[in-house]
């Protein structure tokens, strides 16, 4: 039993990081006042491109900048046809997340199938064998801890730094920050740069730490419940992070459940974290006053700049 | 490579031809085109790892009277059909369908061309020109069951199953009657992942078997060594299907279900040359060198060592079947009688699980 | 804290050019950029096939014109295009008023459970009306799928896009709950697929030697009805008046409610009928694998086809072109199946980017 409770505890925050990473960049893009379903092809990028330098002898931490670093360029392209061609935000996400996921499988051909040595986890000695929160707490891999310190940073980027007020603002009403004249569109391109650079580190986190492989088909879907935590978490970066919790949570639980062999069909127990999801969006998003307090004003649509 | 455009498809067309050449009757000289077509990549271990090991058999044994063409990662469904189908008209003499899901549109693709041999792995369809082959995994599931059933300390065996078809099941009921002839305690549950391919997953559900007090892993199907690198971490005991895994799990491979093609492969396109196909079903197990139970672990005592190498060797020469009753299912129902064993057939439709699994089959 | 502001920005004339607005959408950019697209991403693909070791020409014969030179070739294409079609003009309409159906696959899935199941049941039935029958069962299972998702946006605001996501992957554990144990073929060596329907259950073929079957005559149909939508009721006619209209493009009058279900509704009902097309077409049983992604692909072709009834029909058929020359290719060019996904990538986002000069011309300033 409480070795069930210490996997529980320790897969969940295991699990969350590669959703946090990307979480915390779609959350200052969509502040930003742009919707980038394309995370799935960003994180598929960010991770062949990690594992791809780690499998050639490269060091994990060049590794991690390279994911980044491919993720981030990836949405450069979704940045220029969002903000330069002036294109729908939801069918440019979608056109850059298809094009990262080719992209990616055709990096990754040689690649298929082969494994490489994950980043090791710390080991804090007697703090690590603790019962139950040992695992969790003192003996995961350093990516558990820099996701949930990138949650810490992001939330004071937007709630305590000036920076972070412009993003809100020209998320809030992109006319009125033109007309004090902030630069809606380099502002936005930064906060979709930062977006693709978490995205891709998120998916490197995935390959270098979580499952040290690389196969077509590996992110398996996680950049939509990305874009599910943001709306969850209704855009505060503390929420996603329960919210990111929760999902891994259900996920794990029904894996122990069906070790215990209870007589419920296996493929209901699969579909269980997404009916949770759906459930607990709805209770979130009830309140239609709450929700317009913390969903960006003009999250979407596309802001013509003045001539 | 070719600067005049008009080029590429005449040359295309040549080749064509010349891939053609094998289809005429007769000429000895011509190479024979053989399709292959995997579900899945051919990495470094897996299913399709061991198709392709076959394929290069054939290419060793035959040499330059076979000429292949080989597609990977080709998904199930009616898209697969477009692919065996280019492969009909490119001029395959031979195509492998290297997994269940292709039956249904290679059966109807062997009615349009009678001239073009298949051979299809698993499945229960056959032709004139279609035959299929299968491994019998449950001998090696129950030789290394037992080697389970003699590690294991908790005596609870963890298994991560992708679905429950019959071959599975089989597989399942096989490792754990195996443990349980040499260690009446033993129990086996199942995680079922629903999926073919979810390595994160796979390796979640080993995690979960084990802190729920598994100490011997049975990964079953799984063309990754995501869950055989889980449990060498975790220092539990696993074992493997397909592929020998032990330079992923040095210390704590307790055996690994090595499938082999090579013989099965090189005869079937040996009878193509010599135009003496069979449609037939071939169901290869130990004695016929198609599978077999390889880098059984060092940390069994000489005793269990020998217990499990004597049944290797009896069912290698039939004198032991697996499946041979009194047997027990889940709900206390006897399957096989005393003395009686499952024939064919029963084993290929299975869909009980034996008395000692702890988890019921998903419907 | 007050919000910062900069210091006043002089503002800068830059000789050269400047993007002006159009007053209404162009008709030779209507045109002009779908071709355009297309020639961006031969080009691509080519520095593509070039960077991976292949003869570019060799390789696009192998992609684009191969399938088109046989009759079963063609034929593939065809049986591509009808869901693509089906499914993207269903799409199209929520898409136009700011509805997103993401989870097209699971309501197509649900489609093809509910004809499968009906033809399972009825397996002695020979008449006439069984076909129908299942069409109707089947488009009712997609839409009420996608109904979930339009009641939980009007109820509770639930992200529509995330809901029809979550639901699809659910719908994928309900068809393999069914073939696996109460659909499953008890003659069938407990494989989990259902038993084969018989022929008063299955389309009839259309064209000889092809795969190709009357469900082809949905998506035409389809399209006739989205173009008579959009041609002769208000809404419809308003909307192409004023061009793709962007944010408040809702269906000016109709409650914002009324928009959600229709969007929803038809998008479902589309992708429930295609998923009775391949159940009673190329398929011919309930399986595991039923839709290579047919869902999210009519995505793309509903914004290739600029969310317009007419032009999503060659957005259909290009889509179909790259899907069935990726697997012909795949044998005859040894390309790999990433190329199929690249190149559509590379398709919309071509197109999305030509698209900015039929809503904008470029302005020479002093």
């Amino acid at each position: 039993m409480t070795e069930s409770l210490a996997f529980l505890l320790a897969g969940t925050l295991a699990a969350a990081t590669p959703l946090l990473f990307a979480a915390m960049g779609e959350v200052v893009v969509e502040k930003s006042g742009v919707l980038n379903l394309g995370i799935e092809g960003m994180m598929a990028t960010g991770a062949v491109t990690g594992f791809v330098i780690v499998a050639q002898g490269g060091a994990p931490g060049t590794a991690l900048a390279a994911g980044a670093l491919a993720g981030a360029l990836l949405s450069c392209v979704f940045g220029a046809l969002v903000l330069v061609f002036l294109a729908h935000q939801v069918a440019a996400g979608l056109a850059v997340g298809i094009l990262g996921l080719g992209a990616s499988v055709q990096i990754g051909k040689a690649f298929e199938g082969r494994t490489i040595a994950p980043i090791p986890r710390i080991d804090l000695g007697p703090l690590s064998e603790l019962p139950v929160i040992g695992r969790a707490l003192f003996g995961q891999t350093p990516m558990v801890y820099a996701a949930l310190v990138s949650v810490l940073l992001v939330w004071w980027f937007l709630n305590r730094s000036r920076a972070g007020l412009v993003v809100r603002a020209v998320g809030e009403s992109p006319s009125a920050a033109d007309a004090i004249g902030y630069p809606v569109a380099w502002i936005r391109f930064a906060a979709i740069c930062f977006g693709g650079a978490m995205a891709g580190l998120g998916g490197a986190s995935l390959t270098l730490a979580y499952t040290p492989l690389w196969a077509d088909g590996l992110i398996a879907g996680r950049g939509w419940i990305v874009v599910a935590l943001v709306v969850f978490g209704a855009w505060r970066p503390g929420r996603i992070l329960l919210g990111a919790w929760l999902f891994g949570a259900v996920s794990l639980l029904e894996l122990t459940l069906q070790g215990i062999g209870l007589a419920i069909p296996s493929q209901l127990l699969s579909a269980l974290p997404y009916l949770v999801t759906i459930a607990v969006l709805a209770i979130i998003s009830r309140d239609p006053r709450r929700l317009r307090l913390d969903q960006p004003v003009s999250l979407g649509r596309t802001h013509v700049p003045r001539a | 490579m070719f600067k005049n455009p008009l080029l590429a498809p005449l040359a295309g067309a040549l080749l064509g031809t010349a891939a053609l050449g094998g289809a005429a009757p007769a000429a000895a000289a011509d190479p024979i085109t053989i399709g292959y077509v995997y579900p899945s990549p051919a990495g470094d271990v897996g299913w399709a790892r061991e198709l392709d090991n076959g394929r290069q058999a054939v290419e060793e044994a035959l040499g330059d009277r076979v000429t292949s063409v080989v597609v990977e990662n080709v998904p199930e469904g009616p898209d697969a059909a477009r692919v065996m189908n280019q492969l009909a008209t490119q001029g395959a003499d031979l195509i492998m369908l290297g997994s269940f899901g292709y039956m249904n549109d290679g059966i109807k693709l062997a009615r349009r061309y009678p001239d073009i041999d298949f051979i299809h792995a698993s499945g229960y369809q056959l032709a004139d020109n279609f035959a299929n082959f299968q491994t019998r995994n449950y001998e090696s599931a129950y030789a290394a069951g037992q080697a389970a059933g003699f590690v294991t300390e908790s005596d609870d065996i963890g298994m991560v199953a992708a679905y429950a078809i019959p071959e599975i099941v089989g597989l399942i009921n096989a490792f754990t009657l195996g443990a349980r002839s040499v260690n009446p305690d033993a129990t086996s549950r199942v995680v079922w992942l629903n999926s073919w391919f979810n390595p994160s997953k796979a390796q979640e559900s080993a995690r979960s078997l084990i802190s729920q007090g598994s100490d011997v892993i049975f990964s079953i199907y799984q063309d990754t060594p995501s869950v055989v690198t889980v449990a060498e971490e975790e220092g539990v005991y696993v074992v493997n299907t397909s592929s020998d895994m032990k330079a992923y799990a040095p210390e704590h491979l307790l055996a690994s279900m090595q499938i082999d093609w090579s013989d099965y492969f090189v005869a079937k396109v040996q009878s193509v040359i010599d135009d003496t196909f069979e449609g037939d079903a071939f169901y290869g197990g130990m004695a016929d060198g198609a599978v077999s139970v390889e880098s059984l672990s060092e940390d069994l005592s000489d005793e269990q060592r020998a217990t499990v190498e004597a049944t290797i060797a009896a069912i290698a020469d039939a004198s032991v079947h697996p499946f041979t009753g009194p047997i027990v299912d889940q709900s206390g129902e006897t399957r096989v009688a005393e003395g009686e064993t499952l024939d064919d057939a029963a084993i290929m439709s299975m869909d009980w699980l034996v008395d000692g699994v702890q988890t019921r089959l998903p419907n | 804290m007050t919000i910062p502001v900069p210091a006043p920005v002089l503002m800068r004339r830059r000789p050269g050019y400047r993007l002006v607005a159009r007053i209404a959408p162009s008709r030779a950019a209507a045109l002009l950029v779908p071709c355009a697209a297309i020639v961006l991403t031969l080009l691509g693909g080519a520095v593509l096939f070039a960077l991976l070791g292949q003869a570019p020409l060799a390789a696009f014969h192998a992609f684009f014109v191969e399938p088109l030179t046989t009759r079963y070739g063609i034929g593939e294409v065809l049986l591509k295009t009808g869901p693509l079609l089906l499914i993207a003009q269903g799409l199209a309409i929520g898409f136009r008023a700011q509805v997103w159906n993401i989870g097209a696959e699971g309501q197509l899935l649900l489609g093809a459970i509910a004809a499968g199941a009906v033809a399972l049941l009825l397996a002695d039935v020979e008449a006439f009306w069984l076909l129908p029958l299942m069409m109707l069962a089947g488009t009712v299972a997609g839409a009420a799928w996608a109904g979930i998702a339009a009641w939980l946006r009007v109820r509770f605001q639930a992200s529509e896009i995330i809901v029809t996501f979550m639901l699809s992957s659910v719908a994928l554990q309900l068809l393999y709950y069914l073939v696996s144990g109460p659909l499953r073929d008890p003659m069938g060596m407990s494989f989990p697929q259902s038993a084969l329907l018989h022929d008063a259950a299955l389309f009839a073929p259309l064209l000889e030697g092809t795969r190709v079957n009357t469900s082809l005559l949905l998506a035409f149909g389809a399209t006739a009805i989205a173009w008579l939508f959009m041609q002769k009721s208000l809404s419809g006619y308003r909307l192409q008046v004023g061009g793709l209209a962007p944010a408040a493009a809702r269906y000016a009058g109709f409650a914002e409610r009324r928009a959600v279900w229709i969007g929803l509704l038809a998008g479902g009902a589309a992708a429930g009928l295609a998923g009775v097309g391949e159940v009673a077409g190329p398929l011919g049983l309930l399986q595991r694998s039923i839709s290579p992604g047919y869902g999210f692909a009519a995505i793309i072709v509903a914004f290739l086809g600029g969310l317009n009834p007419l032009g999503i029909v060659p957005a259909a058929f290009v889509m179909a072109l790259i899907y069935v020359g990726g697997d012909m290719a795949m044998v005859s060019a040894g390309l790999s199946n990433a190329m199929t996904t690249l190149l559509q990538g590379l398709l919309l986002v071509s197109y999305l980017a030509c698209s900015l000069f039929s809503g904008h011309r470029l302005v020479r300033t002093a």
